[in-house]
């Protein structure tokens, strides 16, 4: 464990300072994603009004003010770039420089990945979480924040972090033979979006539609953290939800694993 | 120590016929071409040599590299190094190497210098003790103390190169490849770096595999050298050798004074040569004569030459390494045909 730690922090280390440098980059990327909160909030406070106000669907407008956000936030926390990555290694031949290196390929991609996904967190994701409280405290006037909810949703968070990795991975290694990622990476990333419940709630969804997104390894990348915190599963239902996440990491993890042994026979560096 | 058993390493191509017309249909029926980069090639190398590993452009060097380091696998064949086989235990295998690529940086692009150092350390499982040594080993033979603490995207392309060449020598390896180590360097760095090779090679024994196209860094570096062209070995021995089993050429500069004038045929008169071992270079009053000193003594032909014209400069040389190779470039393209 010890070694493991000492190997791959540096990875994580210049993953944090890659984003110290460029981080005008990573404050357009929070900006950009507050403004398209801000656009969802005013298209949903619409649909609410036009609906008389009160409940739709089981989610009053307050509830819906929280998913946008905080659904937006833990998007970009699991988000993970490994696939637009091994893209680039693979299209400009660098992943030479990676596969020379006495390390796991897909930890030190991990390890790069969560220096920056901590950062988030601390950047991102507390002070988001912070507002929408008051937020709710000034609407409702009740304290709302759940501390178990809050740490089953960093849990499940971290779930669907190495869901979203590992299926990114596997989206990545496609690059041995396609060459060029970039098309299927946009395909991906709205298929993703759609499917996962971030952009319209799965319980909005018809129910047989919603039944089988449930299960579905997309809803575990940052529909159930996010239902988890607002409280709308059940203690059984959590139980459950978590599961899946669990079943899914694992057979993410396990395909990765082999699509990689497969995929590196194929490689064929482009150039020098 | 390194065995390569006729490597051969084909890609598959997408071939696109010209224009717009052309993308069209290769985007909806690609027309698949195999291309065989590396065709058969062979060679051992002892420990402690270097190597050098030359060829033309799009011989194949860089894939021999590269499957001879793990990054890709061979289609047929079979090379052994320390006796691991790279593409089977890769991780256990790179700890035991060191490899540039000079159109590659294995450096953290946005980290400083130093810092790639120490991520170097960490994951090779660099002791503290030997890894001080190390650095200040490699800082005094490369010099990288003036820039250690810039980033690296900073640096100019000799400090990146420097910084490379340290980087894969940093954790001791057994083997080092070297892909051009040299190329596009002024001729300081390119002498810190050769410094660098020659004394890590004497003192640890270093094996290298070296490519290059700079005639220097074989002559100055390598004991034995690999010759392949279009995937296929053309030469394996030592550059001596070479030397002698493509003539004794030596080059013959001179200069004639101006009052003295003096002619192509006037010169070849009475030397005991036939028109293939004599050829004659005339720029005004420069003379560039290359013959076989096996079929005239060198010292003939310059008192030959002393005879025949008063000179105002003279000097003999060996004929250089690419004079060399491009006859045998030329031969074996000849033996193709």
């Amino acid at each position: 464990m010890n070694k493991l730690k000492k190997r791959y922090v540096p990875f994580m280390k210049a993953g944090v300072q890659a984003l110290v440098v460029y981080r005008m980059n990573f404050l357009g990327f929070v900006i950009g994603g507050l403004i398209y909160c801000f656009v969802m909030f005013y298209l949903w406070r619409a649909v609410f009004e036009s609906n008389g106000g009160g409940l739709f669907m089981g989610f009053s407008m307050t509830d819906m003010v929280v998913f946008l956000f905080l659904s937006n936030t833990t998007n970009q926390l699991t988000f993970s770039s490994v696939c637009d990555n091994i893209g680039e290694e693979i299209r400009d031949g660098s992943i030479s420089m990676r596969l020379i290196k006495p390390v796991n390929t897909d930890l030190s991609y991990l390890f790069s990945e969560l220096g920056t996904a901590l950062m988030k967190m601390v950047v991102l994701l507390l002070p988001m979480l912070l507002g929408l409280e008051i937020y709710r405290f000034c609407v409702t006037g009740t304290v709302m924040f759940n501390g178990v909810q809050f740490l089953l949703y960093l849990f499940s968070c971290v779930l669907a972090y190495v869901i979203s990795f590992r299926v990114n991975l596997c989206f990545g290694f496609m690059a041995f033979y396609v060459k060029n990622l970039w098309g299927i990476s946009i395909l991906k990333n709205s298929v993703f979006n759609f499917l996962s419940g971030s952009l319209i709630p799965l319980a909005f969804m018809p129910e047989g539609l919603r039944l089988c997104l449930e299960y579905m390894p997309f809803a575990s990348m940052s529909y159930t953290p996010v239902m988890i915190y607002m409280g709308k599963y059940s203690a059984e239902e959590t139980a459950l939800r978590i599961g899946i996440q669990v079943v899914w990491a694992l057979l993410l993890y396990g395909l990765s694993k082999l699509v990689w042994f497969r995929a590196v026979k194929k490689l064929c560096v482009q150039g020098g | 120590m390194i065995y390569a058993e006729h490597l051969r390493k084909e890609f598959k191509k997408t071939i696109k016929e010209p224009g717009l017309k052309g993308s069209f249909k290769a985007l909806f029926r690609p027309k698949k071409e195999i291309v065989v980069a590396a065709e058969d090639i062979s060679f051992h190398v002892p420990k402690g040599e270097i190597l050098g590993f030359i060829g033309p452009n799009g011989a194949g060097k860089s894939t021999v590299i590269k499957m001879l380091t793990g990054i890709l696998t061979p289609t047929s064949g079979e090379c052994r190094i320390n006796g691991h086989i790279p593409q089977n235990d890769r991780k256990k295998y790179v700890r035991e190497i060191g490899v540039v690529f000079g159109q590659r940086t294995q450096l953290w692009w946005d980290l400083p210098l130093q810092e790639t150092y120490l991520v170097l350390k960490e994951i090779y499982e660099v002791e503290e003790e030997s890894f001080k040594k190390r650095m200040a080993f490699l800082n005094e033979v490369l010099e990288l103390d003036s820039f250690i603490k810039s980033p690296v995207r900073t640096l100019s392309l000799g400090q990146r190169m420097r910084a490379d060449i340290a980087a894969s020598m940093l954790h001791s390896p057994k083997v080092l490849f070297l892909d051009e180590p040299t190329i596009g360097l002024d001729v300081v760095v390119k002498d810190k770096i050769r410094q660098a090779i020659m004394k890590i090679n004497k003192e640890e024994q270093t094996t290298v595999i070296l490519t290059t196209h700079d005639i220097s860094d074989i002559e100055l570096l390598c004991d034995r050298i690999v010759m392949i062209d279009k995937g296929k070995n053309v030469y394996d021995g030592s550059l001596q050798k070479l030397r002698e089993n493509y003539g004794q050429i030596r080059e013959l500069h001179f200069e004639t004074d101006p009052e003295s004038p003096l002619t192509e045929e006037q010169f070849r008169q009475g030397l005991p040569l036939k028109e293939s071992e004599l050829t004659i270079e005339q720029d005004k009053q420069t003379f560039k004569v290359r013959f076989n000193s096996a079929a005239i003594p060198v010292g003939d032909m310059l008192s030959h030459t002393l005879s025949v014209t008063r000179v105002k400069d003279i000097t003999v040389r060996d004929a250089d390494v690419e004079e060399i190779i491009r006859r045998l470039y030329q031969e074996g393209g000849q033996a193709d045909e």
